[in-house]
């Protein structure tokens, strides 16, 4: 059994949150059809820096309930828009080192374009609403929160993009 | 974030995420209900001072999982958002988010 794994799933999608390592082939295995002729896989990886300056690595929190339930909304809506066969999404939590995946998103469908597409868009998506938090540790000071939408923090979002 | 306990009869929890888990070194405050969301903000900012410019203005709320409007302060009529929280109820603070 992996770590702290929470999971939903529903309507060809499946989410998930873990503070184990992330799995390619289990995500590629769980969107896996004989009715499609794609699998999209992204994986997002630590970078060891921010702007230059080196990153030590880096602390995922999440808060559990909420985020599932974005990542779920989300993949329902993906689905749907690109006719997809499945998607899946699972996000890593706690410490993860530099290097290592942080989030894996899968998609299968019958033809590569609305794979390569829909992948696109669910990490997108992921990264502007999914309830979890990053925390960059530097070398010999204080951590930052990171906020997707740098530059804009501050600003409120008027329109939560149809997000319930 | 560790399990939180249910907050005792007649009050609720407000949740503490990233920043604001840092500013408040809490994960979460436990507040008398019922209580008009207008009042959210200040009802913190009574408990940690500086909380609502550093941190609240930037963040968003959900209650029992689901996004609320918090009127601001700039004139903009509190009677727009005619949530009021509950007993039992949990309340979090959404700081920006940096999934990914």
């Amino acid at each position: 059994m992996e770590p702290n794994l929470t999971e939903r799933s529903g309507e060809g999608c499946y989410v998930a949150l873990t503070h184990g390592h992330l799995h390619a082939q289990d995500i590629i295995d769980r969107v896996r059809s004989p009715q499609a002729g794609a699998i999209v896989l992204f994986a997002g990886t630590t970078r060891d820096n921010f702007a230059g300056k080196p990153v030590k690595e880096l602390q995922y929190s999440a808060y559990s309930p909420m985020a599932l339930k974005t990542m779920l909304s989300i993949c329902i809506d993906i689905r749907a828009r690109h006719s997809l066969e499945s998607i899946a999404m699972i996000h890593r939590l706690g410490t993860v080192p530099i290097g290592e995946e942080s989030i894996l998103i899968a998609v299968s469908a019958p033809h590569r374009q609305a794979a390569w597409r829909a992948g696109e868009e669910a990490l997108e998506d992921c990264k502007k609403h999914v309830e979890v938090w990053k925390r960059e540790e530097f070398e010999g000071e204080e951590g930052v929160w990171r906020a997707n939408r740098d530059g804009l923090l501050g600003q409120k979002i008027a329109e939560k993009d149809g997000k319930n | 974030m560790g399990a939180i306990p249910k907050p005792p009869q007649g009050q609720f929890n407000v949740l503490y995420f990233a920043s604001a888990n840092s500013f408040t070194s809490k994960e979460y405050d436990t507040l008398p209900a019922p209580l008009p969301i207008s009042q959210l903000f200040d009802a913190l900012e009574e408990k940690h001072s500086g909380i609502k410019d550093k941190i609240l203005s930037s963040c968003l709320v959900t209650v029992n999982l689901n996004y609320v409007n918090v009127p601001n302060d700039d004139g903009e009529d509190a009677s727009d958002s005619s949530v009021v929280i509950q007993a039992g109820d949990e309340v979090a603070i959404i700081p920006p988010v940096s999934s990914g």
